[in-house]
């Protein structure tokens, strides 16, 4: 495969300011040039994005690196390799090496899909009006062999990679300078943990709202996004984990039959993966299936589950007394931990304990929320530097 | 007496469905004391019919109870129900691209297999073997680099006649020379010819009918498999195939079959009114997608296809990714007996959104499905 630029700089990229009211109104355009197409409707991820990129949420976000006692300077040139999966991911950190004021070079997949093609059309379209952003927030397609890549990459400051773990150390072939530096976000698993006893206590709008909370977060992109969680956990003992089990998934099932959000492949993949972690497990495990929904019942979280749980409504369980059961396995492949029905400061006392594993704990429903601290690192911090001057 | 021993299209459903459904559950329990992971999974998605569960297990009381497994597993694991020692020969379903499914055959397996095969060819082409004409290229046998399904498909059938010639150039053009001589040596007698879909399509009659010219075979029979997806494309249907071969060729027997190298010698054919027939040694059941109940005849759903030949791994009840529908049982306008149905393609991939598996190149995703419903029915062979 060739390398191809899809939106041609007018102009030589210049590093900017960090910050720069200018970007701001880069980003601003995109979200209006977002929100207004009706296209995006059909890409929940682009409506997400849209809102994201708006100047009345980006200014606030970025608000607390403004008033620091040193100087923030950009990084340099930076290249980010998108993945296909969540289509839009790339813009999220993309962006904000944009507003770091940082040069950017994004190599996007060429399975991307539909989303992508629009968020394409957009930035292409603003090229004319911001010639200074579109130089420095430049998207490519090209094969992890292509000659200009290697060459690309032997020049950056910084790369971000995103994707599979295999695609990750195959990216680690090209050679960066000594003093670049990198951030790799590859495959992770999340898990939702659900108080038993407070899900039995809630009220009828309380307990609606949760399986509204949890369907956005788990089916908006088919359980597929590395922050949706493929485990529930359950805390409470034994005969309440049962009830409340009994309360939730009767009606999260009929929620799900009435929005239908897998197609009939991924229907057939959920129950193939079933068959398949039931199969590859060390343990005995029980499935219950019941319309689209799978659930299996596990004694602990395997690694295999990691590696091979390919979503679609496939959901394991756990049950477990005391969060501490949870300790011995967790691993760095566990990202996120969306909570709901459990009281914070004991949450917060058992994550002082967690030592491996977890990069970010949220309250049931933001599971997908974007923010600059992205699996443990904090993206601001590394898409700039720090000049430290004491005078 | 096995349903094996009996011939392919000798019982209706009243005397074919109790002795399958026992067959099938000696097969259940055969396979889940012999396959711990089958064992596993029966535990877990059937307890009810599960050999841990002691005296209280039960037994199904229909073949839609019956456990079935995810064809696609046998890409994943290693399921066997004989010692490794035991294995004699191993099937792939796929030689290029993607991972292929693995299917362990023992010796009995494997002869069952043949028997069973010729059983229901010969139902179709009688007991002398015929001169036959490949609609393939030599190479595809002979050359061990490509040598895919499409070859062990091709030398599976080859068994079923004699004199046999490839109609086809290395390159797939028509070989004309050898195609004149066997028209010229059998063609007022019953010959038997043999490709796989889309070629026949392609480089047969597209061939013929570009250079004008036509063969006589009026007494031929042609078998072909592999799939319609890409005749579909350029929305040729069942009727036109036919009726193209019968102007080209004059052959007016033709017979599309259906099968998988994950349930290998019980084949479907085509019948003469254009239905795919179950024989006694099989069955199939369409499923509804998501609560995988038993659609009804005439509705689409995910096809499952039982077997009660394969012994050596448990590969009895399938659930494939066609989609397919019943169409009836045992009422046939062709008058034979047993479960008619419709294939109607391949359930699409399901999109991968997740971070995980995003490195397979595209073009090798694309490619996987065509290329497996192709050499698939080949290795049913």
């Amino acid at each position: 495969m060739s390398f191809t630029v899809l939106n041609p700089a007018t102009e030589p990229a210049m590093l900017n300011a960090p910050f720069a009211p200018e970007d701001f109104t880069y980003c601003q355009a995109l979200s209006e040039a977002l929100l207004k197409d009706p296209q995006s409707r059909e890409y929940p991820d682009l409506i997400a994005l849209g809102f994201w990129l708006r100047q009345a949420n980006l200014k606030p976000l970025l608000a607390p690196y403004q008033l620091q006692d040193f100087f923030r300077q950009p990084l340099g040139l930076i290249f980010h390799s998108a993945p296909a999966n969540v289509d839009s991911l790339f813009v999220y950190s993309g962006i904000l090496s944009l507003l770091c004021g940082n040069r950017n070079v994004i190599r996007l997949s060429s399975r991307s899909g539909g989303s992508t093609a629009i968020l394409i059309d957009k930035i292409g379209h603003l090229a004319s009006e911001f010639p200074a952003q579109n130089a420095r927030f430049q998207l490519i397609q090209c094969s992890y062999d292509s000659p200009q890549l290697t060459a690309l990459i032997a020049e950056v400051d910084g790369r971000v990679l995103w994707g599979s773990d295999q695609a990750i150390q195959a990216q680690r072939q090209l050679q960066m300078p000594a003093h670049a530096r990198e951030l790799s976000f590859g495959h992770k698993f999340s898990l939702c943990l659900l108080g038993a006893e407070a899900l039995l206590q809630a009220d009828d709008t309380q307990f609606q709202q949760l399986l509204q909370l949890f369907y956005r977060d788990q089916l908006t992109f088919s359980q597929q996004g590395c922050s949706s969680a493929k485990a529930v956990l359950w805390l409470g003992e034994n005969a309440q984990v049962q009830q409340a089990q009994q309360r939730f998934w009767p009606a999260f099932t009929e929620l799900v039959a009435q929005k239908q959000p897998l197609n009939a492949s991924e229907q057939y993949q959920a129950l193939a993966n079933a068959q398949q972690l039931i199969m590859s497990s060390g343990t005995q495990l029980s499935l219950s299936q019941r319309q689209t929904i799978s659930r299996i019942k596990i004694i602990e979280l395997e690694p295999i589950f990691i590696r091979h749980h390919q979503g679609c409504g496939l959901f394991l369980e756990l049950a477990l007394a005391d969060l501490t059961l949870l300790n011995p396995m967790l691993t760095q492949a566990h990202q996120t931990l969306t909570v709901w029905g459990v009281e914070p400061g004991m949450l917060k006392n058992w994550l002082s304990t967690v030592h491996t594993g977890l990069d970010r704990v949220m309250p049931v429903g933001q599971a997908l929320s974007f923010s600059p601290h992205w699996d443990g690192v904090n993206l601001i911090e590394q898409f700039s530097r720090k000049v430290v001057c004491l005078l | 007496m096995l349903l094996a021993d009996e011939l392919p299209y000798a019982l209706m459903a009243a005397a074919k469905t109790p002795r399958l459904l026992a067959e099938l559950q000696a097969l259940t329990l055969w396979h889940q004391q012999h396959c711990p992971a089958y064992r596993q999974l029966v535990m877990a998605q059937w307890p009810e019919f599960s050999v841990n569960s002691g005296d209280s297990q039960q037994s199904a009381g229909n073949l839609a109870q019956l456990p079935y497994l995810a064809v696609r597993l046998f890409k994943q694991l290693e399921l066997r129900s004989v010692a490794t020692e035991a294995v004699f020969k191993t099937l792939y379903s796929s030689g290029t691209t993607g991972t292929p499914s693995r299917i362990f055959l023992d010796r009995d397996s494997a002869a069952v297999q043949s028997k069973i095969l010729v059983k229901i060819m010969q139902h179709w082409l009688g007991k002398a073997r015929l001169p036959m004409l490949i609609l393939d290229h030599p190479g595809v046998i002979s050359d061990r680099s490509s040598f895919s399904a499409r070859g062990a498909g091709i030398q599976g059938l080859s068994f079923m006649g004699r004199n046999h010639c490839y109609a086809f150039n290395a390159d797939m053009s028509l070989n004309w020379p050898a195609l004149e001589q066997f028209v010229d040596n059998y063609g007022d007698g019953p010959v038997l010819l043999f490709g796989f879909t889309f070629m026949v399509w392609q480089h047969l009659l597209h061939a013929l009918k570009q250079s004008g010219r036509r063969i006589h075979l009026p007494e031929g029979i042609l078998l072909h498999s592999g799939g319609w997806k890409k005749l579909e494309d350029q929305a040729v249907s069942n009727q036109q195939f036919k009726q193209t071969v019968a102007e080209l060729t004059g052959i007016t027997r033709v017979h599309n079959f259906y099968g998988m190298v994950e349930q290998i010698g019980a084949i479907f054919v085509e019948c003469s009114s254009g239905h795919l027939h179950c024989p006694v040694y099989a069955d199939v059941l369409v499923r509804r997608p998501g609560s995988w109940e038993v659609a009804d005849v005439g509705e689409t759903g995910v096809l499952q296809l039982l077997s009660t030949l394969p012994r050596s791994y448990p590969g009895h009840s399938l659930l494939t990714e066609d989609r397919a529908l019943l169409l009836g049982e045992d009422n046939c306008s062709c008058g034979l007996p047993g479960k008619y149905f419709r294939i109607l393609g391949r359930l699409p991939q399901a999109e991968a959104r997740g971070c995980s598996d995003t490195f397979a190149p595209a073009i090798q995703r694309k490619d996987l499905s065509e290329a497996q419903a192709e050499t698939q029915t080949g290795a049913a062979l």
